[in-house]
Parts: structure tokens; sequence; C-alpha cells
């Protein structure tokens, strides 16, 4: 054990300044990246190695970073994480991150989706065709002159040809 | 007694139809053959849910009804790399996969049914003209119409234009695509057959809780409770297909969801479990006379998988478009849906109105994908608009499903092993679709597009196909097994091939077909 062992909140620390890395979106406040961290804290304890390469991929990276990965500028964050992309801690985070950072009610909000609609009586009077900068297209099937050419004159068989359409 | 059973009790030793899977093929037979007073037992692998159980939210939706027991995927194609557990995205539940299906319902056009004829050899392609011709298919498309509710058909009107289709069709104008319109789409647009219309909620693929949407959990299970001739069975996992001494399939081993072993008398077997299942269970049901699995002399059986040409494309516009308001798929273009190889590639494709939630486009947008060019999709979802192409795969005899003896289910079964690789006539006509639809999309405006690589396969297709000669195929032009009386396929599976259609329309064509003839025989005692 090192004499001055990184904390776990030091590593929660690393974590969000990872998934933000990562996945920047500038809208998003810290709550949605807290919240994937501590997913991927908790389901990396279901396995002693996953625990293991996430305590030692974060403790490395903050080794990488000559000191504290959470303290690099976004281009020095995201041009270390290009470097460790295969890395399996980092692999790990990434297969938690993208099924629970936008499974989060406030990031929909953010992405502007309203998540669940059928209790408010989905969409049919609540702008579901509300987008005005383009035309009302038809909805019904073309009943003008042309016609589909279901097969192309070149492509009839040969020994049929003249009795297909 | 821990066996889940609704409707009328069969006893298990006496011979009934025995059906296995209750989608669109199973569901569809099970009501036709009991509204004809023929009992039948309905073994269904999944619970039976029911509209109140269904989530708006997509994954707590596909953790309550995916196909979710172990599988793998192996080949070359991306999903073997991405999701090497989950090569198909099936439903598990009375109602099969027509629980999230989308909805769109074109017919298959008279080539498709004669590929070998008019796309003649292709390297690499198992291509087979089918046994039958859209002639024979075309009065049970109606009859198949009819029951789902298809708009734009026999009266039924069409769907409004929503968000998302309102880009589509309009790019779709500008770039002189003629065929496009809202359907033909297996959602209500006005109150029909005892269900109400669209609400335009946005959820198809978490089953709708509406039912305005046609499903066989909605329409042909509950009727055919209602017979009292049906005896359906959920949480019940067909094991074996059994024959007797003579060959004749005479009964299924099933499990119930304490995992006892049971076993159901048959007069007739007829399965349909998807393009995976199906196989499966065949292969699982090798006997001293057929050692290969069941009804495979052929060599054919799990072979010839197809699950679509596919690939989706999203893009972002300057202003909002709100794709996920509204039915899903209720926009087909369908003026490449034709043969014309001067495009570099046999058979067609559709273009079809897709949306997904933020919660599964960031799984399915570029998977494994992450930084900056990632979240740009992500951040622009409100303005963002898509679409799905869905084309004709070339049928190749290395594509198949196999039983993975490594790995086993719960029950400790061989789990199935779904190998793939595309055939060059696929990745050609992916890669038409994509410039198309980039096409579309630029002709209003897009500031940019993403191409979005195949996802785990909603289309399968194949596996126990239909041949006029039993050197060729799995079944006969009725769906019954080339080697084994009494033994009907009754999904998917039996495609010969797999046209540009969504194949939800034509599977219930076909069992609507196969019910008719499976009740003319059992009347003649041929059966």
């Amino acid at each position: 054990m090192p004499d001055n062992p990184t904390t776990d909140a030091d590593r929660r620390a690393s974590l969000v300044r990872l998934l933000r890395a990562a996945y920047p979106h500038p809208k998003f406040p810290d709550g949605p990246y807290e919240r994937t961290a501590d997913e991927i804290l908790s389901q990396s304890q279901a396995t002693l190695w996953h625990q293991l390469a996430l305590t030692n991929g974060l403790d490395a990276l903050d080794a990488r970073a000559g000191g504290s990965f959470a303290d690099l500028d976004d281009e020095a964050a995201l041009a270390l994480l290009k470097e460790i992309e295969d890395a399996e801690f980092f692999v790990f985070i990434r297969g938690v991150a993208v099924v629970t950072l936008y499974n989060d009610h406030e990031t929909w909000e953010l992405l502007g989706y309203e998540g669940p609609s059928f209790d408010k009586g989905g969409y049919l009077h609540r702008g579901f065709d509300d987008l005005d900068w383009l035309p009302s297209p038809r909805i019904e099937e073309y009943d003008g002159p042309e016609q589909l050419v279901e097969v192309a004159p070149d492509d009839m068989p040969a020994a049929t040809a003249g009795d297909q359409r | 007694m821990s066996e889940n059973s609704l409707g009328q009790p069969i006893p298990h030793d006496e011979e009934a139809v025995v059906i296995v899977g209750s989608g669109a093929g199973g569901g569809t037979l099970a009501y036709e053959l009991t509204a004809k007073g023929i009992p039948c037992v309905v073994l269904e692998a999944g619970p039976y849910l029911k509209p109140e159980d269904y989530e708006n939210d997509e994954w707590a939706a596909f953790n309550q009804m995916a196909w979710l027991d172990n599988r793998t995927a192996s080949g070359s194609f991306r999903v073997a790399r991405d999701f090497p557990n989950l090569p198909a995205w099936i439903v598990k539940a009375v109602g099969g996969s027509t629980t999230h299906w989308s909805g769109a319902t074109p017919r298959f056009r008279a080539y498709e049914f004669q590929t070998r004829t008019y796309y003649g050899e292709i390297e690499g392609a198992n291509l087979l003209d089918w046994p039958i011709t859209l002639d024979d298919l075309a009065p049970y498309y109606d009859r198949a119409e009819i029951a789902i509710g298809s708009t734009h058909r026999h009266g039924r009107p069409a769907l409004p234009a929503n968000n998302n289709y309102k880009v589509f069709a309009n790019g779709a104008e500008k770039i002189g695509y003629r065929f496009y319109a809202t359907g033909p789409y297996g959602t209500n647009a006005e109150p029909y057959d005892g269900r109400p219309a669209s609400v335009q909620d946005g959820f198809n693929f978490q089953g709708d809780k509406s039912t305005a949407k046609w499903s066989t959990a909605v329409r042909e299970i509950p009727r055919a409770l209602e017979t009292g001739k049906l005896d359906l069975r959920p949480e019940s996992q067909a094991v074996q297909v059994t024959h007797d001494a003579q060959g004749r399939a005479n009964a299924v081993l099933y499990l119930d969801k304490d995992g006892n072993l049971h076993r159901q008398a048959a007069r007739i077997v007829c399965v349909a479990g998807n393009s995976i299942e199906s196989p499966r269970l065949l292969l699982m049901s090798a006997s001293a006379l057929h050692p290969d699995g069941l009804a495979n002399s052929s060599g054919q059986l799990g072979r010839n998988y197809m699950r679509h040409t596919t690939g989706s494309v999203y893009a972002r516009f300057d202003r909002p478009v709100r794709m996920y308001r509204g039915e899903t798929m209720a926009g087909i273009v369908a003026d490449e849906a034709r043969q014309d190889t001067s495009r570099g590639f046999a058979g067609g494709y559709y273009m079809e109105t897709l949306s997904l939630g933020p919660a599964f486009l960031a799984a399915f947008v570029d998977p494994g994908s992450w930084g900056p060019g990632y979240t740009e999709v992500l951040d622009a979802y409100e303005n963002t608009a898509g679409l799905w192409i869905v084309g004709e795969d070339m049928p190749q005899e290395t594509n198949r499903v196999t039983l993975n003896t490594a790995l086993k289910d719960q029950w400790g079964l061989p789990a199935p092993d779904v190998h793939f690789d595309d055939h060059p006539n696929d990745v050609a006509m992916r890669e038409h679709g994509y410039s198309r639809a980039d096409l579309m999309y630029e002709a209003v405006g897009a500031v940019g597009t993403h191409h979005t690589p195949p996802y785990p396969a909603t289309h399968n297709l194949g596996t126990c196909r239909m041949s006029a000669r039993p050197e060729d195929g799995v079944v006969d032009k009725w769906g019954q097994a080339h080697d084994v009386p009494g033994l009907f396929v009754s999904d998917g599976s039996v495609m010969t091939t797999g046209a540009a259609a969504n194949p939800t329309l034509t599977i219930v064509a076909l069992a609507i077909r196969q019910a008719e003839r499976i009740a003319d025989q059992l009347g003649k005692g041929e059966l």
C-alpha cells in the first residue's frame, strides 16, 4: 500500500472528470455525471476483477497525468483517454456510462426528450405534427401518372422477357 | 401444479394441434384454427404481458420483454463484436415480436418470389425460387391486411404526418421520389376492429399500451381464448419435438416455469418460435431417424439465415424536429424497392421513418463510440430526423443458426449461435441506401448526417426454407416438413428468400394460408 493512498472520494472525482471528458455535453450539470459515476462504482463492486481494474486504471490515469487526472483541461484529458481507449477499465466504464448517462431523466430533458407519453394522452394534442418549417407533405400513396418499374428492362430474365410486366 | 395455463384445458395425452410460439405466425395460426373449432395447445416461452404491463421506457421495456436467454453471435458482422450475446432483438412474451413490431406492412413484390430466376447466379448466394408466387399469396395478403387493419388498404384511412415524416417525405419529394406515404401501417388511424385510434404516443418497440397497434397479443390470442378451443401455456419452453416409429411428429416435450418437464401429445406440431428458436428446437430434436436434426435431410436446417440489409441515418437540422413524437415508422419510401442492377446490386430496399429515444440512440447510434463526435449526435437530439433502410439480403448457406454446445441456457440446453457475414451485395445495397438518405435529408437542409450500422436483428428469416424439392429446403409450399409428416413450420423461418419488405404481413398471410390447409387436411383425415 502506498503511504498516502488515493481516497474513494478522489477516485469518484476522477471518474466524474473522466466522464465529462469522454462524454462532453456543455449543457449538462454535474448531477448526471455524478449519478453515472456512482453507478459505475456500484457495478464495479460486483466482481473483484472490475473493482481492481477500475481502481488501478484510475490511479494509472493520475500517474500519467503527472499527479491528478482531474486537474487536466478538456483537451489534455481527451488526449490521454484516446491513448488508453482499449484499456479494460475504460471499456467497462463506457459500457455502463452509455446505458446510464443517457437513461437519466435530467439528461432527457436537457436533450429535449419528453419521456413517457401515454399517460399524458400521447402527442396527439401535444405537438406530434407541430413542425412548421416544411410544407405539409402528402400522406396518401402516389396516384399520379408515373409507374414504379418493379424490374428494370435490362433485368428481365431472358427466358420470360416479354410476358412479365 | 406449477403449470401456467389459460383458456380451455386440454389433457396432456390428448393429441391436439400443438403450436410452439404465439407471435405473428403461431398466434395467427392458433386463432385461425380455433375459430374453425380445432383444439390447439400453444406453448409460449414468455409470460402473458398485457398492454397495462408495457412500459413507456426503452430500457425498462427491453428488460421486460426482450429475449435475453443466452445466445451468441459469430461471423464478421459488427453485431458480433458490439453485442456478442444479442444477435437479435426479438420478444419473449405472448404475442411474440408482434408486441414490439413497428407496423410497416408492405407486400412482397412478384419478382421477390423468384429471385433465382430474376437475379440469376450470384456468387456466394444460395438463391432459390419460392415454390409459391405472389398470385398464390395475394388472397391471404388481403386477409392479413384486414386482420391487421393496415392503413391505406381495404378502406382504412392513412395516418397523419408526424414531425419525422414531414422531414422524410419533403426530402423524398425533393429528390424525385414518388412512392412515399404514411403507410401501409398496422396501427389504427381511426377506431377499427374494437381497438382505438393512435394517440401518437411514440412507443412501439416497447409494446403499445393504447392497443391501436395490431399484435397477436391484443387480437388473435384473446379471440382464440374466447373460442373455448385454446389452451394457452405461457412460460413454457419447448425442448424437443418427438416422432413415432413411423417418423410422424407425435408430441412436444417442454419445461414449465419451474423447470418441470412435460409431454404434450400432438396430432400435428407447428413450430413458430422465430428464425433462431425454430431451427434450434428442430436441431435439439435430433433422433436416430434424424441424426442431424429433425427434418434436416437436406442439410439446410438452420442455414440461409437472413436478417435484412439494414442501416439507419440520423440527420441533424438547425431547427427542431422532435422525431420521437408520434408513430415511429409511419413513413415509407418504396421507390428503391425494385430490381435494377444498374444501381450495383440485386434486390431492393425500403426507407422508413425511425426514431429512438436518447437511451437507445446512445447505445446503438455507433456502438463503442465516445468523445466529442459522439456527443455531437446526441446534443442534436431535438433537431434530429431518422430513417431506417431495410432491404433484401442474400441467403448464404454459411449464415446459419447452430447449437453452441459450449454455452447453455438457464435450463441447461445448448444456446443458439447465430453466424453471419455480409454478402458484398448486402454491403453495396446498404451504401446505396445511406447515400440516398443523405440526399433526401440534405435536400431539406440537413447540417449533418450520421450513418448507424445494423442493430441486433428484428427481422430474422429463412432458417427452415420452403422449397419445391426436398433436397433444397426444409419445408414444402405449405410449410410442412419434407421429411416429417405432421410437422409444420409457421413463422418467418420458412422464407425461401427475404424480399425487401418488413416480414410480419407476409408471416401472417402465410399462417392464414397454412391454417386453411391444415383445417382442410384434418377435415379429410389426411393429417
